[in-house]
């Protein structure tokens, strides 16, 4: 069976539409799973992140935390503060001392770069002896100094910067100074410089993070960088981070990341420092890798795509197999063939409309064998209607024809012309029958014969050659009759000389051949024409029946209902001469009929 | 064939889903860079002090490394004069074909031949600091230095005016290396019409530079010397702060190391053009990731250079310039 795929069938409509929705329906769910998985993924690095933050926080606090304290050990040492109060009056050995002291406690945290006192008299208190002061530096202008003085006993924090306090000595720090007061009337006695090893919160930023390119930066209050793992790039402006966003974020406090298309950053406030920690992971460094997990995707997709596609066709088959089994069988209508569908597989509607469709063709097949039935009847009633049309013409001629001579008292052609027509009936209705043996077809084309010879006297003679072989052999009853009446009233009946009428019967073969020719007037070529085509064409085309033609027509239409196309009548004429009609019959006994 | 083209449907569904998923997420990942080989990086010197300029060139170079996620494999002689040794390391590179080479030429002339080679074998070639003379390298990223030059130039030109001793002399750390002709020519030009006594050569040694300073202090009409690197800077400081005469002599140097630094804060050295190592090795790093990307670079990349005084010296922006943060401290 061929089928194109085309889209007007079932099946593939089905498909389609199967198709369409499931694809939009994995592609959406795709979509938003993926959406998901991304925002999850990001999520919690953005999470880890935060959490790292959160303890880097807890660790720069702690440990400028435990400088304080160390801060506040060094302000409440009374020797410190005897010798601020009064250097000269302390001398030398105390100020060994509390130098010797500060070294320890430099010595004793390896994160300290260096311990210094600054009295407000110029004096200075080192934790780091053999080593001068930078004649360079004023220790009043330093930022420490005058932050401290500002802060009022407060500590303050400095951002990272180069300690050039000490001659020949730069190291990167950050500061905690404290302002010392006297504790006997308050006044400034000096500043406090505890300077932290900027490598140690360098350290911290740089192991704290997660992601290849994630990195920390610190911003102090104000916004500026007191570290950056890339400080050389962002002061020489090839790199910038988003400043003002991040402190308008920690200020409103809305929100916990900032995202300017390439970074995520998150920030937390430091409450000791003041500082603002923040943390920068690219956006790129989330998603590395996603390529296999887009594959992946695409590959479940593709899978999840191919079986339910195979599933979709399968059940696509199966609803429309069966209505396209139901549409062979009845596509066989086409052809005149009225088959049941019987039984068939399918769902309840399909077995229902096969029902309904073996109902409608056994009402069909009862109709149609009811139709042939009716047509059959019909033919039968017109063929009698045909015999009947013989009778009454020339029932009341003949009657006439009695009643005229009993008039003239001739008994004895009444009786033998009344005789006549009783046997003409008798055989005429031969018990209903339809066919009859020869014998009794000349008997009653005798008697007719006999009936019209009395009319006619003189006007013609006739002959009966019948092979006596053929007389057991079966006819049509009333075959031969029209056609003598034929050639009475349309050959003889026209001329002036007496007319002779021969009629022969013989077997040819399979068939037997009956010839009526008469003398009488015969016909032209167009008449004869117009006499076959009235006779043999068919009920429709025949438009002008002549008169003369219907009886002989009969007998023709009679022979062919009754046994076929290939016998009836045949013609021939001259005008003048007469005609001959030649009947054509299939030899058959009253046994071989049955 | 009716189930063939329904399996050909889905499959095409399938792929028409691939495509789109991944140029929906496609863009959501940056075109990264994935190489086999490392990217080839011949410096000039490997064997200075922690935190000197090409150790500060490195920290660039590794920083831009880790943002583009490429290797790098840094090389060179230990000395800056080791001109051919730097050519064999080239030459034994460019055998191996890496993918590109970073180079800072020790010699303007004399690498041009393994350059040359380089481009025969479609290796591309970066010039970082010193350029070679040839147009083949895609990208040279370097301080411009005609512009560091007339930077110091236009500082000696400022501080030696109503000076009584006019003459100035320039102490130049080697002969055919771009960076000393580009820097010469820019003193030059920012002191015109001031008369320059010579140009004197110290060989990137710094006794050499010390002795020459010594001769020069004899010159009584020679008032101003610019020194155009930071080997020269120190050899005339040293001189002229063992002979007490920073009164009498102005120095402008060049570079930033520490040393020069104490000399600047204690007025030996009145200002220091200072270069930027740190962006020169991100910046080289950088435009060789982006060369290899496909994308379109610049021939020139200047990393730009800043004049340094005691005034500024002590400055937010300039401290990390200028003392380099060394985490191994």
């Amino acid at each position: 069976m061929k089928r194109r795929f085309g889209f007007g069938t079932l099946q593939s409509r089905i498909y389609t539409i199967f198709t369409l929705m499931i694809f939009s329906s994995i592609f959406i769910m795709q979509l938003v799973s993926f959406r998901f998985t991304i925002n999850a993924a990001r999520n919690s690095i953005i999470e880890n992140n935060r959490v790292l933050l959160g303890q880097l926080v807890t660790q720069i606090d702690s440990y400028i935390g435990n400088m304080e304290k160390l801060a506040d050990a060094v302000i409440e040492d009374n020797e410190i503060q005897f010798f601020l109060e009064n250097p000269e009056a302390a001398g030398i050995n105390t100020l060994t001392s509390i130098e010797s002291r500060l070294a320890a406690y430099i010595f004793a945290r390896g994160d300290l770069a260096g311990i210094l006192i600054a009295g407000t008299d110029g004096t200075l208190l080192k934790g780091e002896p053999d080593t001068e002061v930078n004649p360079w530096s004023v220790i009043a202008d330093q930022p420490w100094y005058k932050e401290a003085v500002d802060a009022e006993g407060r500590t303050a924090v400095s951002t990272s910067y180069v300690q050039n306090v000490l001659k020949g000595k730069y190291s990167w720090v950050v500061s905690l100074s404290r302002s010392i007061f006297s504790a006997e009337d308050g006044r400034l006695l000096g500043v406090l410089l505890i300077d932290l090893k900027f490598n140690r919160i360098n350290e911290l930023c740089r192991s704290l993070v997660v992601g290849r390119r994630s990195y920390d930066f610190i911003l102090d209050k104000d916004g500026n960088y007191v570290f950056h793992p890339m400080q050389q790039l962002v002061y020489s402006e090839i790199r910038s981070e988003p400043v003002g966003e991040i402190l308008k974020m920690l200020e409103e406090n809305d929100r916990e990341t900032y995202f300017d298309g390439e970074h995520y950053f998150t920030a937390a406030a430091s409450a000791l420092t003041g500082w603002h920690i923040v943390n920068v992971t690219y956006r790129g460094d989330i998603t590395t890798n996603w390529q296999w997990v887009q594959l992946s995707y695409a590959a479940i997709g593709l899978v999840l795509f191919i079986v339910v596609g195979l599933f979709t066709n399968k059940l696509a088959s199966g609803i429309t197999k069966p209505v396209r089994k139901l549409q062979e069988i009845m596509k066989s209508v086409e052809s005149g063939e009225f088959h049941l569908v019987g039984k068939i597989e399918g769902t309840d509607e399909i077995r229902e409309l096969a029902r309904e469709y073996d109902i409608m063709v056994t009402r069909i097949r009862e109709l149609m064998q009811e139709n042939i039935m009716e047509q059959e009847l019909k033919r039968k009633s017109d063929l009698k209607a045909l015999q009947a049309q013989i009778n009454p013409h020339f029932l009341y001629n003949t009657l006439d024809s009695i009643i005229w001579m009993g008039e003239m008292k001739q008994h004895r052609e009444v009786v033998q012309m009344t005789s006549a027509l009783s046997k003409l009936f008798r055989i005429s209705i031969s018990k209903g029958r339809e066919l009859i043996t020869i014998t009794e077809e000349i008997s009653h084309v005798q008697s007719y014969l006999t009936i019209q010879e009395m009319r006619y006297k003189d006007k013609f003679r006739y002959l009966l050659d019948i092979d006596p072989d053929i007389h057991d052999l079966i006819i049509l009853k009333i075959t031969l009759q029209p056609l003598v009446e034929n050639a009475i009233y349309h050959g003889i009946k026209e001329v002036d000389h007496q007319g002779f009428i021969r009629i022969t019967g013989r077997r040819e073969g399979d068939d037997i051949i009956f010839e009526v020719s008469d003398n009488g007037k015969g016909m032209n070529q167009q008449q004869l024409v117009e006499l076959i085509e009235g006779v043999t064409a068919a009920d429709e085309k025949r438009s002008r029946l002549s008169r003369q033609g219907l009886g002989v027509r009969n007998v023709h239409e009679r022979i062919r209902i009754y046994f076929g196309e290939g016998y009836g009548l045949s013609f021939a004429s001259e005008e003048g001469k007469g005609t001959v009609i030649t009947v054509r019959l299939p030899a058959k006994t009253q046994e071989t009929i049955q | 064939m009716k189930n063939l083209n329904m399996l050909f449907i889905s499959l095409l569904s399938a792929l028409v889903l691939f495509i789109i998923l991944s140029v929906f997420y496609g863009q959501n990942n940056p075109k990264e860079l994935s190489l086999n080989e490392p990217i080839q990086i011949v410096l000039k010197s490997t064997a200075g002090q922690p935190m000197d300029f090409w150790d500060v060139v490195g920290q660039g170079i590794e920083q831009a490394a880790k943002e583009y996620g490429i290797q790098v494999e840094i090389s060179g002689p230990r000395y800056e004069k080791e001109i051919n040794r730097q050519i064999n390391i080239l030459n034994r590179i460019i055998a191996a074909d890496p993918p590109l080479i970073i180079l800072a030429a020790s010699d303007y002339k004399r690498l041009v031949k393994s350059v040359e080679q380089a481009e025969s074998r479609k290796i591309p070639i970066i010039t970082l600091d010193s350029a070679v003379d040839s147009k083949i390298p895609v990208s040279f990223i370097a301080t411009d230095n005609l512009e560091a030059g007339r930077r110091a130039g236009a500082e000696m030109k400022r501080l030696i005016a109503g000076r009584s001793k006019k003459e100035i002399a320039i102490v130049s750390h080697i002969r055919e290396t771009a960076t000393a002709i580009d820097r010469e020519a820019g003193v030059r030009e920012a002191l015109e019409g001031e008369k320059i006594a010579g140009t004197w050569f110290c060989d990137v040694e710094q006794e050499k530079a010390y002795r020459i300073t010594l001769r020069l202090l004899k010159n009584p009409e020679i008032g101003g010397i610019v020194a155009l690197n930071e080997v020269a800077a120190l050899g005339v400081a040293r001189a002229i702060d063992e002979t007490g005469s920073k009164d009498e002599m102005i120095v402008v140097g060049f570079d930033s190391a520490i040393r020069e630094l104490s000399y600047l804060e204690e007025g030996v050295i009145k200002a220091t053009v200072v270069q930027r190592p740190y962006n020169m090795g991100y910046l080289s790093v950088q435009t060789a990731a982006e060369y290899l990307l496909g994308r379109r670079i610049e021939s020139f990349i200047d990393t730009g250079s800043v004049l340094i005084t005691r005034e500024n010296m002590f400055k937010r922006e300039y401290q990390e310039l200028l003392y380099p943060f060394n985490p191994q401290e």
